[in-house]
């Protein structure tokens, strides 16, 4: 059975992690997502797509679960994997002062989970105050550390200098951060978590398409063996406007195995896989990424600057 | 008319100051009807004598303000500690001086075993005896190749494995998981500590774990371990208070011999507020007279020991950096808000100094806002508060319950590495909370620590490290204030103190009988002094001899 993937999402009290989750359990773009929250009272859950609420745990009409994490995070998600059959992917929220990258680690332990990816909201107008606190600041560090992805949130609600100067301050404590401004936590859900399994985006929803905003999405096909490391700098290189990345990929190091690329925010995995057996020996990577990621000529641009040996 | 009898005792120490001592009790209806001569107790009409504590003292029953019903849930599994420990059924199992002692004792229990492969779960480990060696999963395969071995160490936090655990979860030399602990060789031991020690002990046991640790026979054999120990009065301070276990404490506690009077905290942090205000306020109409809800717990920090306590500056002894809050500072505010503006008494578990900062800010600002008299908010733990915070507390009205068995279990670990010698010797500072007048009690914290009031208030008073140290000479207290801390004062942290924790005309009929005098025995004997058994509302429990 395919691991399920696993998302943690962070982000100290206030940040919009709610905001998030309720727009991930509204816009599910026909994925089953099971989310486990802290608390099941600030969930906006709108009871007529409810179809079971059983104490911990409320079913929705669209396949996905919400789970109370009560006062135990391990013991709700070994619960939810006795339901892994019926889930595509877990979601956590992270506790206002949990490390979300110590959380992720849990996928590490699993088998039946993929670490996916780490996302970490900031609110935009006391992060830095916050990350200064006397009590609380080491906290505020340490989540903003563990992210792979920085949501910084309530982008509206402070003037564009003062976004700018927050963003550079992201970033100057973070090497390669990649920050994503954000309003109410509008970032479109199959940018934050990926394409349904079948690789192609879900034919969106009138719920889905009003409640979030859209995917931009490129991608790049090739018969050729790809340079590992000029591949690894042009993701590196990628502005983050561009959330995740996910490819199939033959590399002209590695040409008999398929080599599979996982990126979310800034953190790239790319692990060998399988041998190709009788699949078409063929890489695939796509990009998925908000309104704002650059034009399908740029990324054409970049991406060509990647060496892809041709095969006879 | 109901019967009364009366009970001559060598001495009864009554925790009374009107009258501290006397010869003679009477009991009527479950309830101290008098104490005194005998000839003032004959005032009272018939009565039969019962001479079976002539030569032996009453204390008020001690009242254990600190433990968990969890105790008794993992004595369902074997106990592998270094110290002797007693067990429910009052069997002393041995404590084990080497790695190797262990190992022998689980290939026992697994020889035992009627399954092939279910798990094998043992507790109360403590690596710190054994000069520097770590168990590893080389010891654990000599238990078994096949099936799970799980050994949970005496802080609940950290935990050692088989190989078949590790290779079941696909650990190995590429997991590069925090708390995964690997060799010279990069490794993994099969030591494993905090969430990934959680994790893999639910994962590899199964998911009825939690349900076997919280079960009404779990309840049970809390309360006999607690009644062993001469315990009349225990708190289970921290539970989520499903209602599978609310149905198991209220069948138990239903039964006359049920042993102890039980007392729930819940835990805030499980519900929303207001969720969990109805629900407490629903529970507490189920009290009865030896099971009562009503009490709140607030987890903010972690463990000294687990360098996860929320230290002040200058932070540990040993440069690592700060601890964790398990529960933010805005969320302590907003929790204690709640549950003191809904009336409830509120303990906080606070082990660093900045936690009980914290929450001192935080009783302090609920204080301002909406004051309430005789809340008895009390600080858990608080093993590191200095005289300033004492002095915070007793202008708050805020009780404290210190950790005093620390001292003894990890006092040499403070010394050395968490604290320095300085903080250690002031930790868990019992005469200054009775010099600043701040009501305290001492605790276990059970089943971190044994429960057994008599070796708490042994702490208190002589504050002996396991190697032999005296921790801070000037926070030790005598003998009398230590066992008002484990009956009337613990009692006032519980606002139980009208009704148990003395010895007084119209107060429940709870003793511990005791074979000793511990006022007359030397302040070093006191955790040898040795408990007959108690009396429950009337009710005698003797103890099998241990």
């Amino acid at each position: 059975m395919a691991r399920l993937p696993f998302t943690v999402i962070g982000g100290f009290l206030g940040a919009g992690k709610t905001t998030l989750l309720n727009r991930l359990l509204r816009g599910s773009a026909g994925r089953r997502f099971a989310v486990l929250v802290n608390d099941f009272g600030a969930v906006d859950i709108d009871s007529r797509l409810v179809t079971a609420h059983g104490g911990d745990t409320i079913s929705l009409a669209n396949g996905c679960i919400c789970c109370s994490i009560g006062d135990s995070l391990v013991l709700a998600l070994v619960r939810v994997l006795e339901k892994a059959d019926r889930i595509d992917h877990v979601v956590v929220e992270a506790s206002g002062v949990a490390d979300p990258a110590r959380i992720a680690e849990l996928a590490l332990i699993e088998p039946m989970l993929e670490r996916d990816g780490v996302l970490v909201l900031a609110d935009a107008t006391s992060v830095q105050a916050r990350a200064a606190d006397r009590h609380v600041g080491d906290t505020v560090q340490r989540q903003l550390d563990g992210a792979d992805l920085l949501i910084l949130n309530k982008a509206d609600l402070v003037d564009a200098a003062q976004l700018a100067q927050t963003t550079a301050w992201l970033q100057a404590r973070q090497a390669g951060a990649r920050v994503v401004p954000a309003v109410h936590a509008e970032v479109a859900i199959e940018a934050l978590f990926g394409l349904a399994s079948n690789g192609a985006p879900a034919a969106p929803t009138a719920a889905a398409s009003a409640a979030t905003p859209p995917v931009r999405r490129w991608s790049l096909s090739t018969r050729g063996l790809i340079d590992r490391a000029a591949l690894l700098a042009a993701l590196a290189a990628l502005p983050a406007s561009v959330l995740r990345a996910k490819g199939i990929l033959r590399l002209a190091d590695a040409p008999l195995q398929r080599s599979v690329l996982h990126m979310v925010g800034r953190r790239i995995d790319m692990r060998s896989d399988t041998p190709w057996g009788i699949a078409a020996l063929r890489s695939d990577l796509v990009l998925l990424g908000t309104p704002d990621m650059p034009a399908d000529a740029e990324l054409d641009r970049l991406f060509a600057t990647v060496p892809v040996t041709p095969v006879a | 008319m109901s019967s009364t009898v009366i009970y001559p005792a060598r001495r009864v120490i009554t925790m009374s100051t009107h009258q501290p001592f006397a010869t003679h009790v009477a009991v009527r209806d479950g309830r101290v009807l008098g104490v005194g001569s005998l000839a003032e107790l004959q005032g009272w009409g018939a009565y039969t004598l019962d001479r079976r504590f002539e030569d032996l003292v009453l204390l008020p029953g001690f009242v254990e303000g600190h433990s968990h019903a969890f105790e008794g849930g993992v004595w369902r599994f074997p106990y592998v500690g270094f110290f002797d420990r007693r067990s429910p059924d009052g069997t002393v199992s041995p404590g084990l001086k080497s790695i190797d002692a262990v190992v022998a004792r689980l290939r026992a229990i697994e020889r035992e075993m009627t399954t092939k492969d279910g798990p094998l779960l043992a507790w109360g480990f403590d690596p710190i005896y054994f000069g520097g060696r770590r168990m590893d999963r080389g010891d654990l395969d000599k238990v078994s190749v096949e099936r799970p071995v799980l050994v949970i160490h005496s802080n609940f936090h950290v935990l050692n494995v088989n190989t078949p655990v590790l290779a079941k979860a696909g650990i190995d030399h590429t997991t590069n998981v925090h708390g995964i602990v690997k060799d010279a060789a990069g490794q993994p031991t099969g030591e494993l500590q905090e969430i990934a020690a959680k994790y893999m002990a639910y994962r590899a046991s199964g998911i009825d774990l939690a349900a076997a640790l919280s079960d009404e026979q779990a309840v049970w054999r809390f309360a006999r371990v607690a009644q062993l120990a001469g315990v009349t009065t225990a708190t289970d301070l921290h539970n989520e208070l499903p209602d599978s276990t609310v149905a198991g404490y209220l069948q138990a506690s239903a039964r006359d011999d049920f042993p102890i009077r039980l007392l729930p905290a819940f835990g805030a942090i499980a519900l929303p507020v207001e969720d969990g205000v109805a629900k407490l306020r629903a529970l507490v109409r189920q009290n009865n007279e030896r099971l009562r809800f009503g009490l709140v717990k607030i987890i903010t920090d972690g463990s000294i020991q687990g360098l996860s306590a929320r230290m002040r500056w200058p932070g540990y002894y040993n440069g690592l950096p700060n601890g964790v809050w398990n529960t933010g500072p805005d969320d302590i505010d907003r929790l204690l808000q709640a549950y003191h503006d809904a009336g409830f008494q509120v303990h906080i578990h606070t082990n660093g100094d900045e936690a009980s900062e914290v929450a001192l800010d935080a009783a302090e600002r609920v204080l301002a806002r909406t004051p309430r008299r005789d809340h008895r908010h009390t600080l858990q733990h608080c093993q590191m508060a200095d005289a300033a915070q004492f002095r915070r507390m007793a202008a708050l009205g805020m009780c404290v319950n210190l950790f005093a068995n620390h001292l003894f279990y990890w006092g040499d670990i403070h010394y050395a590495q968490t604290l320095g010698p300085e903080r250690a010797c002031r930790m868990d500072a019992c005469a200054t909370a009775l010099r600043t007048g701040v009501p305290f009690a001492i605790h276990c914290d059970a089943p971190v620590t044994p429960i057994g009031p008599l070796f708490t208030a042994w702490c208190a008073v002589n504050r002996l490290t396991a190697s032999g140290r005296t921790l801070g000479e000037a926070e030790k207290i005598g003998v009398p204030d230590a066992l008002h801390a484990i009956t009337l004062g613990a009692a006032y942290t519980l606002k139980l103190d009208h009704e148990v924790g003395s010895i007084e005309v119209g107060k429940r009929a709870d003793f511990t009988v005791l074979h000793d005098d511990p006022l007359t025995v030397a302040p070093e004997a006191l955790k040898d002094v040795r408990v007959w058994g108690t009396v429950l509302g009337g009710r005698v429990f003797e103890a099998p001899a241990g």
